[in-house]
């Protein structure tokens, strides 16, 4: 089993068209075990119930954004070793750097290519296959 | 620029998107086969428009998975504006403007950008209101957003030519998020 096949990865957005998205960027990648939600609270849920070892959440979303949600990831002992990646829309530097002080492994600027979102990955994971 | 009126007209260029809660704004464009895409909550009155040209087979370095995601990227920052002004996601409503078919290439681009456009909205749940889209003839778009009334007018022969040929320059994607700082 590769690397990309064990680590079981949360998809975090509130655009169906971008889980959609994501998700095949993913699966192309080697990703089997994918989970989605479309906002930070369901996320949350998800990760109290069923800890992800990865999540890649989008920032700007109703009920909970991005850093919330990666705070709430970072408050509770049962999911704060996950790994974060916050993806951003927004070329946003302050975002960046709040992303990085809250915990967030890694940053990634929308539009991605699958070779960049597999950087991302590999700078937390290291080599996926 | 202000009229008579007292109207103000803010034009959408390729690439681009506005956002505007003032009633006396009117959201203008210029289109061959590029998309326009109006969105708007009626109750807030909070509305805006995007330009945008997939970049198809004119950009080899581009593969189908990185054009959609370049689509939904002008979308969803056009969605993220609207969102940010008090627009309500739920109260969405669009009307879909250009994609007409250009001369001289293979495939056509104008259709695909409608259908990627419509498909979007589709996928979103957003209520597609009405749209004038394909056909041989660039339009000029106005789209009073505290109202929702659009207007357009078709381009002749040669306005079209002029304005397809400005639409396959290579344009900058929209302006490169900072993120340099160093994780590892």
């Amino acid at each position: 089993m590769s690397i990309a096949e064990r680590i079981k990865v949360l998809i975090v957005d509130d655009q169906v068209t971008s889980r959609l998205l994501l998700g095949d960027a993913l699966q192309q990648l080697g990703f089997k075990q994918i989970t989605v939600a479309g906002d930070g609270e369901q996320a949350l849920k998800i990760m109290v119930q069923q800890p992800h070892h990865l999540v890649i959440s989008d920032f700007n979303m109703p009920k909970m954004d991005g850093l919330g949600l990666l705070q709430g990831v970072r408050s509770n002992p049962a999911t704060k070793k996950a790994a974060f990646i916050m993806l951003t829309a927004q070329g946003d530097r302050a975002l960046v750097t709040k992303a990085a002080a809250l915990g967030a492994n890694n940053v990634l600027a929308k539009p991605f290519t699958i070779e960049k979102m597999k950087a991302a990955i590999e700078a937390v994971f290291g080599a996926l296959k | 620029m202000m009229n008579s009126a007292g109207l103000r007209r803010v034009h959408v260029i390729q690439g681009e998107f506005k956002v505007v809660s003032d009633p006396n704004v009117v959201l203008s464009t210029i289109l061959g086969s590029c998309v326009a895409a109006c969105l708007r909550d009626p109750v807030t009155g909070i509305g805006g428009m995007n330009h945008f040209l997939l970049p198809g087979s004119a950009d080899a370095s581009m593969n189908s998975g990185d054009a959609t995601r370049y689509g939904v990227h002008l979308m969803e920052l056009l969605i993220n504006g609207l969102l940010k002004q008090g627009a309500r996601r739920d109260r969405l409503e669009a009307k879909l403007f250009g994609g007409a078919k250009t001369i001289a290439r293979f495939s056509n681009v104008g259709e695909q950008n409608t259908l990627f456009a419509k498909r979007f909205l589709l996928d979103e749940g957003i209520t597609l209101l009405g749209e004038s889209t394909g056909g041989e003839h660039g339009r000029k778009v106005e789209y009073w957003p505290a109202t929702g009334k659009a207007r357009q007018q078709a381009l002749t022969g040669v306005e079209t030519q002029k304005t397809v040929a400005l639409e396959q320059r290579p344009v900058p994607v929209v302006k490169p998020p900072e993120t340099t700082i160093e994780f590892f």
